[in-house]
């Protein structure tokens, strides 16, 4: 540290190289150096009196210091042999255990994530997770987001400082749509087999967003694609639904709303009929009997061709679904929030 | 983009456009276009403010005995309003406060019951019959701003027709239950054309089968006629074609600036738009109608911006360029800026006067003194104007048009349109021959389309959509919005030409997407797709994170989410390196810093807080990701073209001082206990062995995920030729500055290397034996250094060798144990378990293979049989 006084400075250079010779540590605070220095207050004039003193308390406090973190250093632990099963000496009645299983619990938006993976995986789909970091082309490029376009700023993207080679940020996805790529030229064979593309990625996306009850800069979607030779819109439709329904357990209607997504064509915001109150009216849909679900649409054909699929023989579709709202939605959660809370008060309540 | 039903059906019948926009009623109206059209945000009946009003004549008006300021009128309302006090005469008596109220002046009158509708939303104002000063009133004569016309409360609505008195407000004004439906923009990202009521009315038309005709005026761009003297010169200097492919303006000589017709000022009003003043108004106006944001400059403030001492310039200049180094501009809201470099400007020869598309200057607006101006209507690159936009936070009505791509195509009759408006309502006349700065390739100019013609077949219209739609439903459904489509003789090929609004119209899909949605997507035939019976496969990763979460759920452990991405404090407390994060460049909250490079940083950050929350011990696990900057002495450096990705299950746990008093022994077992029982439940218990931790082997990002662990407590987990990760207990500064308790521990396994293990697992059932199982146990004592599993598997393989094969050998520890006196050495009892296949082992047997075992232990390890 430096000090502007030069009687300090001289001083904390001397009581520096004693600390290190010093048995206890502790007695370097009271070193007659120091109480020199405190003795020399009341002999300066009025106006340079309060300088000092700061920088001689400053002083002290850096020798407080310097002893502290010698103690840490010198916090030695009994050794123990980490290869045995339990420590010395410890009865048998008061080894190791586990905690009650009653105490275990699984996250919710994982157990969620299961169960409508297996209604998936029953439909025929494969699956595969997302990634947490990715470049410009697979969240925009592949997408038929053009350069510039004003659709990219509908995705508030966390950006990295780092860039890829071709000087762009890497960005944290904000959709499990940053797969598509990807998939469409994992699984392009199957087409070559006479079998779909069938996928879905239920994973983890990001906003940059501010966080309140009901916004998050973390969540999860569930993403689906489904190519084929001759896919059309009611497949899509008939799709979303018949998971939906296996997934509430119960007749649901659906409908859709025209909506605009670069990397489908066309797009819809989907609605499903409320399977909360039967279309009643309850709070969970507002009391309009329909709850909006998700983003769909067909795959753009440059989309498509970004995978080298010839879009004048395959079609597709594909959506894009929210995962915590379905999970707040079917338990009653208040707050977002607690998703990523870490609180056991709020874990614990998920078996 | 808010529209008008009553607007709509008003120009339905001035047009004829269209057949009734609403035939059967507005909610089905509405529930018609949230499905075929856009998502409706709300319906605001506007109509209903003005319920009651009626307009009379002023018939007398003569002032209030104990006022200076009062008068008292009589009106004539032609006798429709019911219940009120009547005259000889009928006409009803009202006190009146605006300073120009005089006899022969047609009002707006609130009579008794009716409410205010400027109070109408918020807290209603109910009318009654008043005393004022010694006065009966009758209700009011309103003022502009009492009618949400504006700001003006300086005096009363001077109604400017001639309208016969008794006749109601809402119906001259065409507001009779006028609703305002309000649409997301969000929606018409690629249609500029729904930016304009014409366009919504279009689609309202279209999506219900009906055919929709634009006015001739829109449609024909007849332009506009040039006088027959050149009065106000007029010059175009377009630096940037690129960005403006098309600059057309006109100047107008003569023009009396002043307030804008009641019906006008009605139009924008129901919208939400305050009237200013007719020419500001007008271009409000025909921005609403068409979606071209129009501009109004004051010609000789634009001419006064080239004059000097040295004399005034002869005639206005409009340059259209990129703002000069350190060039300023101060806009029509009072704002200077410095533009950005790339940003459109709109200039006069020596300065620039208006950031083009976005917002004009304040040095050229018109105001009441104007008499020459000139209009301009463009065309602006959507993204340059987004940026632009963006850049200075400027975000107007006009921008919200233009960052959408108005159509070039349509600036000169827009223009055209609203010089006659100016004309007729604000007196002005033509002063010099209208500019057209066209850039337009000239085929578009000529085919009057901003694409080519789009090929399709009827059959790829009806496949994608899973119709079987005829030809001639599908062309008049185009044909009804405007398309030209015309078909190949004899086959099901058309070619569509798009209207010269349509800025989006390209593919063949496009296509595919306008007739499903005129047709209605929700009527669509829904059926699954059909598919074979391979089974799907599992997805391996996830498939073993349900595993691993199922397995230390059952084991008491809670599963946790965190955040990808950490504040930087938390690396800085645990000891990692931030240098070699990947680090955010943009959150918008400080927590939000660097990617994480392991998960147990933010696990350890999660105990203190349910500690205090009463959580006395808890064991804490996550599955996730870490990432981090590629090091230079990386075992392993994969070339990749986006970072690598790492998958981990880190486990915590943790006691508060009065759990940990039920434990003995370190923390470190604790965590080993979990462990083992995962990697038992995986079925991998065996193929997995804990040594010393030893950080000099670690090197690279290896190094970085252990920075948070004692030395002294912590064990590397491995298999032959891998590390599966760490387990053990923290530094105490770590301790110390996340608040963990002293019991606390855990580890963190590569949870790709544990899924392929996973992978191999062999069955692990043992055959039942028609012969007991022989249990003996054996104590032996050795150096305190001489580690157990050293110890154990000794004893395993050397009993092992002495059984005949196909016995079963289990050997696990019953006790280890120091005695104080004894401190260099330890001693650890074995339980062995045998079971034979083929025999029933004797205690003899078995003590001879134990003697064996002690005296072999006791040459290699120098062991002592207790």
């Amino acid at each position: 540290m430096n000090y502007q006084n030069p009687h300090i400075t001289e001083t904390a250079n001397v009581l520096h190289q004693r600390f290190d010779t010093l048995a206890a540590k502790a007695d370097i605070l009271k070193a007659p150096e120091l109480r020199a220095l405190y003795a020399e207050i009341p002999t300066l004039p009025t106006d340079e009196r309060s300088a000092f003193g700061q920088e001689l308390n400053q002083l002290k406090q850096e020798l407080i210091g310097l002893i502290e973190s010698h103690q840490e250093q010198a916090e030695v632990l009994r050794p123990i042999d980490v290869t045995a099963p339990f420590d010395i000496n410890v009865p048998a009645d008061r080894r190791p255990a586990l905690l009650s299983s009653e105490v275990g619990s699984r996250h919710p938006l994982m157990t969620e994530r299961d169960q409508i993976l297996d209604i998936f995986y029953r439909m025929g789909f494969n699956a595969s997770q997302s990634r947490e970091i990715d470049d410009d082309y697979h969240m925009f490029g592949a997408l038929n987001f053009p350069e510039g376009h004003p659709a990219r700023d509908d995705y508030d993207t966390f950006m990295t400082e780092q860039t890829a080679e071709n000087g762009k940020r890497y960005i944290a996805p904000a959709h499990t749509s940053t797969m598509q790529n990807r998939l469409l030229r994992q699984y392009a064979a199957n087409l070559e087999q006479g079998k779909p593309i069938a996928v879905v990625v239920p994973d983890r996306v990001f906003r940059n967003e501010d966080l309140d009850a009901r916004h998050e800069h973390t969540f999860y979607q569930v993403e689906g694609i489904y190519v084929d030779k001759g896919v059309t819109v009611g497949q899509l439709m008939a799709t979303l639904k018949t998971f939906l329904q296996e997934y509430y357990q119960q007749e649901l209607d659906v409908k859709t709303q025209p909506f605009y997504f670069p990397f489908t064509e066309p797009s819809f915001e989907f609605a499903m009929s409320c399977p909360f109150c039967k279309k009643q009216g309850c709070n969970v849909c507002s009391y309009s009997g329909w709850i909006e679900l998700l983003g769909c649409g067909m795959i753009h054909p440059n989309v498509l061709r970004a995978a080298d699929i010839d879009p004048n023989i395959y079609t597709g579709f594909a959506w894009g679904c929210g995962l915590d709202r379905l999970v707040m939605m079917k338990h009653g959660i208040e707050d977002v929030r607690h998703f990523e809370s870490g609180k056991l008060e709020f874990l614990r309540q998920f078996k | 983009m808010k529209v008008s039903v009553n607007q709509i059906k008003y120009y339905q019948e001035l047009y004829t456009w269209s057949e009734n926009p609403a035939p059967d009623g507005v909610a089905k109206l509405v529930e018609r276009i949230g499905a075929q059209l856009a998502g409706v945000e709300e319906t605001i009946e506007v109509g209903k403010k003005y319920a009651g009003i009626i307009i009379a004549k002023v018939i007398e008006c003569h002032g209030h005995e104990n006022s200076d300021h009062l008068s008292i009128c009589k009106i004539d309302d032609g006798g429709v309003a019911a219940d009120v006090e009547r005259d000889a005469d009928g006409h009803v008596q009202v006190v009146c406060g605006a300073p120009n109220v005089r006899a022969g002046l047609t009002v707006a009158w609130l009579p008794p019951d009716s409410t205010v509708p400027s109070s109408y939303d918020s807290d209603p104002f109910v009318l009654s019959v008043r005393d004022i000063r010694g006065e009966v009133s009758n209700g009011m004569l309103a003022s502009p701003k009492e009618l949400v016309l504006g700001d003006s409360h300086d005096g009363i609505l001077e109604i400017d027709e001639d309208v016969a008195p008794g006749t109601m407000f809402a119906d001259k004004y065409n507001l009779t239950d006028d609703v305002v439906i309000d649409m997301e923009n969000k929606m018409f990202t690629h249609r500029p054309d729904c930016f304009g009521m014409l366009g919504i009315a279009r689609e309202i038309a279209g999506i219900q089968g009906q055919k929709f005709t634009s006015p001739e005026w829109y449609r024909a761009d007849a332009g506009i006629a040039a006088p027959e003297q050149s009065q106000l010169r007029l010059e175009i200097r377009n630096e940037l074609p690129e960005l403006v492919p098309r600059f057309t303006a006109v100047p107008m000589a003569g023009v009396k600036i002043g307030q804008s017709p009641v019906w006008l000022q009605v139009e924008l009003s129901r919208l939400g738009f305050r009237p200013i003043n007719n020419i500001v108004d007008l271009t409000n106006y025909y921005m609403l109608l068409t979606g071209q944001p129009l501009h109004a400059y004051d010609y000789d403030k634009v001419v006064a911006q080239d004059s000097s001492e040295e004399g005034s310039a002869d005639h206005a200049t409009l340059v259209v360029r990129h703002p000069r180094d350190g060039e300023k501009l101060t806009l029509l809201n009072g704002k200077e800026i410095e533009p950005r470099g790339e940003s459109i400007l709109i200039a006069t020869a020596n300065k620039s006067i208006g950031l083009g598309g976005v917002m004009g200057g304040g040095d050229t607006e018109i105001d009441n003194d104007t008499t020459n101006i000139i209009l301009e209507s463009a065309s602006f690159d959507m993204y340059s104007i987004r940026r632009t936009s963006m850049t200075h936070g400027i975000f107007t009505d006009a921008v919200t048009r233009f960052n959408k791509g108005q159509s070039p195509l349509q600036t000169m009759a827009v223009l055209a349109r609203i010089v006659s408006d100016v004309e007729r309502i604000a007196g002005g006349r033509v002063a010099s021959v209208a500019v057209d700065d066209n850039h337009l390739p000239q085929e578009i100019q000529d085919s009057s389309s901003l694409h080519e013609p789009v090929a399709v077949s009827v059959d790829f219209i009806n496949r994608r959509l899973g119709l079987s739609l005829t030809t001639g439903e599908i062309v008049s459904l185009l044909q009804n919005v405007e398309f030209r489509v015309e078909q190949d003789e004899g086959t099901d090929s058309l070619h569509i030409t798009a209207p010269f609004w349509r800025t989006d119209i390209e593919i063949a899909e496009d296509i595919v997407e306008e007739v499903g949605r005129l047709y209605g997507f929700d009527t669509l035939p829904l059926a699954l797709p059909k598919r074979d019976l391979a089974p799907a496969t599992k997805d391996p990763m996830l498939d073993m994170k349900t595993r691993v979460r199922n397995a230390l759920s059952r084991a008491g452990a809670n599963e946790v989410l965190n955040y990808s991405f950490v504040h930087g404090n938390l690396l800085d407390r645990v000891g990692q390196d931030k240098t070699l994060a990947y680090k955010l460049s943009n959150a918008l909250s400080p927590d939000l810093q660097y990617y994480r490079m392991s998960l147990t940083p933010s696990l350890l950050d999660k105990v203190h807080a349910n500690i205090k929350a009463g959580y006395d011990e808890f064991a804490l696990f996550e599955m996730g990701k870490s990432h981090f900057l590629p090091q230079q002495d990386d075992p392993v450096t994969p070339a990749q073209e986006v970072p690598s990705e790492m998958e981990w299950l880190a486990v915590v746990f943790a006691a508060n001082p009065k759990a940990a008093a039920n434990h003995v022994g370190a923390a470190y077992y604790q965590a080993q206990k979990y462990l083992m029982t995962l990697l038992e439940d995986l079925g991998i218990a065996d193929k997995v062995q804990i040594i010393p931790y030893d950080p000099d082997s670690y090197v690279g990002s290896t190094k970085l995920k252990t920075a948070q662990y004692e030395v002294s407590r912590t064990a590397a987990i491995v298999v032959p030729g891998y590390c599966l990760g760490e387990i053990g207990e923290y530094r105490s500064a770590v301790r110390k500055s996340l608040k963990l308790p002293e019991y606390t521990a855990g580890f963190e396994l590569d949870l790709s290397l544990l899924q392929e293990l996973s992978q191999q697992v062999a069955p692990g059932y043992q055959k039942l034996s028609r012969f007991p199982k022989v249990r003996q146990d054996i104590t032996l004592r050795v150096v305190a250094a001489l580690p157990y599993q050293t110890l154990h598997d000794f004893v395993q393989g050397n009993l092992s060798s002495q059984l005949p094969a196909g016995d079963v050998l289990s050997v696990s520890a019953l006790d280890i144990y120091q005695r104080a006196e004894d401190a260099d050495y330890k001693q650890i009892t074995f339980r062995l378990s045998i079971t034979s296949y083929d025999k029933t082992m004797t205690d003899t047997e078995v003590g001879v293979m134990l003697d064996a075992l002690a005296a072999a232990a006791g040459g290699a390890l120098s062991a002592e049989r207790i």
